[in-house]
């Protein structure tokens, strides 16, 4: 178990401050999404932690370690910035040796891992974005860390590969922490477990996902039979029955009735993702500035 | 960082530009050949009697050809080491040196590396200059004396020079606005400014030269050393990103 704990961390770039009195404790192994929009101070917060920049005020402990001031702390986390970072005139073999050299690790391990043995002889800069960004995420994982600072790490993948770094993601938070910010409300909801709202550069949210409440409840119901009769859902978008309920517990009485009814269900989920709400009540609807208080189930 | 990672800047910075290199090595040549004059001067010497700073306390042409050619030598080996300065600018637009720092390096760890891939590489120039210095000084008969001089003031000279344009260097550019480019034109110019000295000096006063080299070199020694232990702190690492 480790814990990362920022306590009235300020932090910018040539004395402006751009991160705020940042305080909030990480003490549970889970993936931690960072939520934010273009220009919160998401990168900031990541380049802090990470001892890239030092902080103005405040302390950053991980696991008890002063992370401004231990470098063997800081060893032990591993940071994925938006830019590659990768040597463009190496091969990919190249450049992941050349990082194992710096930091230790297995280039062959992590080649394995992110399927990229086609790939290792080919220089990088003749790769696609989305290769690039693979061969970036493997160096992030030739060492195995206790704290992973990840900055949008499924930008420009596919599909395929997303779900095969999100796997990757779900093992190590086990007994890793790992912070995670994506511009993906629904991989955010899917993936993370704890969520860090960052706004105008302070924390506007932290706590579990599990914990938001959704304004309403809209369940997507995917079955045979025209069940419009049975409950009071409307056939609707991508061929589901949308149900509109106010807590999670009045759709399992719903999909109790109509299995009661014999009625096959074969899909049921929630349409909406209350992270969309919590977003938009944070930045559209309601300015940063105003700070308005986010709707939390008791 | 380990110590090997200068070599492999070094040999990241040769894949990157091989225009330097080859414009470096022909700086070296053209500053061997005019050392070499040296002994067809003293041969053509109108006394009969080859002309040497041994034997005349440096008077002459074919004395202050070799110590002008210096000048030039040194500025082969700044040339040949500016692919490592071009790196340094990739690698920082790329973010390579941000990944560096969230490695637990700090600026001076950074710095040192690609120093020490500049010196890498100049000192392979250097090397290649003595020996074609020692070979073509020998066939055209220049003086041993001044041949040992003029190596021993090429090796003096380059390579506290090459280290105080590097550390400059990155730190301009560590400091530029515009991260577009690595200010070569500007790390040239300033190489070339401090070594002037050494092509005048056998012009106007060539019996001092041989000192005046080493005094220039011990100079620069003294500055790159500081520039080396300042430029941590005058630096952030904010101005390493990207």
């Amino acid at each position: 178990m480790h814990t990362l704990e920022l306590a009235g961390v300020s932090s910018g770039y040539g004395g402006r401050p751009v991160l705020h009195d940042i305080t909030f404790k990480a003490q549970e192994s889970a993936i931690y999404v960072v939520l934010g929009p273009n220009g919160a101070g998401k990168t900031t917060l990541f380049r802090t932690i990470a001892g890239i920049l030092g902080p103005y005020s405040g302390e950053m402990l991980f696991d008890g370690e002063d992370l401004t001031r231990s470098r063997e702390a800081r060893k032990r986390i591993s940071y994925l910035s938006h830019y590659n970072a990768i040597p463009e005139e190496m091969t990919v073999r190249g450049a992941l040796d050349f990082y194992a050299k710096i930091e230790g690790g297995n280039a062959d391990e992590v080649l394995s891992l992110l399927s990229l043995e086609e790939l290792k002889d080919k220089k990088v800069s003749d790769l696609s974005q989305g290769q690039k960004k693979r061969v970036s995420i493997a160096k992030v994982f030739l060492r195995e860390r206790d704290l992973y600072l990840l900055d949008e790490p499924t930008s420009n993948l596919d599909p395929a590969v997303s779900k095969e770094i999100r796997d990757i993601l779900l093992r190590l938070s086990k007994d890793r922490i790992v912070l995670y910010s994506s511009h993906n409300l629904y991989e955010a909801r899917d993936l993370g477990t704890n969520l860090i709202l960052v706004r105008d550069g302070t924390i506007g949210y932290f706590d579990k996902i599990s914990n938001i409440k959704s304004k309403e409840y809209r369940v997507g119901i995917r079955t045979t039979t025209d069940i419009s009769k049975m409950v009071d859902a409307k056939l609707g978008e991508g061929g589901y029955y949308v149900l509109s309920v106010f807590t999670p517990e009045e759709a399992g009485l719903a999909l109790k009735k109509l299995v009661e009814n014999g009625v096959l269900v074969t899909e049921m989920r929630q349409l909406d993702n209350p992270l969309q709400d919590l977003f938009e009540d944070n930045y559209d609807q309601h300015p940063a500035s105003t700070g308005r208080r986010v709707e939390r189930r008791n | 960082m380990s110590s090997g990672q200068g070599a492999i800047i070094a040999k990241r910075s040769i894949s990157l530009s091989k225009t330097y290199l080859v414009v470096g090595i022909f700086m070296a040549l053209l500053g061997v050949l005019i050392s070499s004059l040296s002994g067809v001067v003293g041969g053509f010497s109108t006394t009969g009697i080859p002309v040497n700073a041994a034997n005349t306390g440096g008077l002459g042409v074919a004395t202050a050809l070799p110590l002008v050619s210096v000048a030039l030598q040194v500025i082969a080996a700044i040339t040949f080491s500016i692919p490592v300065l071009m790196l340094y600018v990739y690698d920082k637009n790329n973010g390579v040196l941000e990944y560096f720092l969230s490695l637990g390096m700090n600026q001076g760890d950074v710095y040192r590396q690609y120093l020490k891939a500049a010196l890498i590489l100049s000192s392979g120039l250097v090397g290649f200059e003595i020996v074609i210095n020692l070979v073509a000084g020998l066939i055209e008969g220049v003086s041993g004396v001044l041949l040992l001089e003029v190596c021993g003031l090429v090796v003096a000279l380059a390579l506290p020079v090459v280290s105080f344009d590097a550390l400059i260097m990155m730190s301009f550019s560590s400091l530029q606005k515009q991260r577009v480019g690595s200010n070569q034109p500007l790390g040239m110019a300033i190489g070339v400014l401090m070594v002037m000295p050494a092509y005048l000096v056998p012009l106007v006063v060539p019996s001092l030269a041989f000192a005046f080299d080493l005094f220039l070199a011990g100079v620069i020694v003294v500055l790159s050393l500081l520039m080396y232990l300042s430029s941590s702190r005058l630096i952030s690492r904010e101005k390493l990103l990207p």
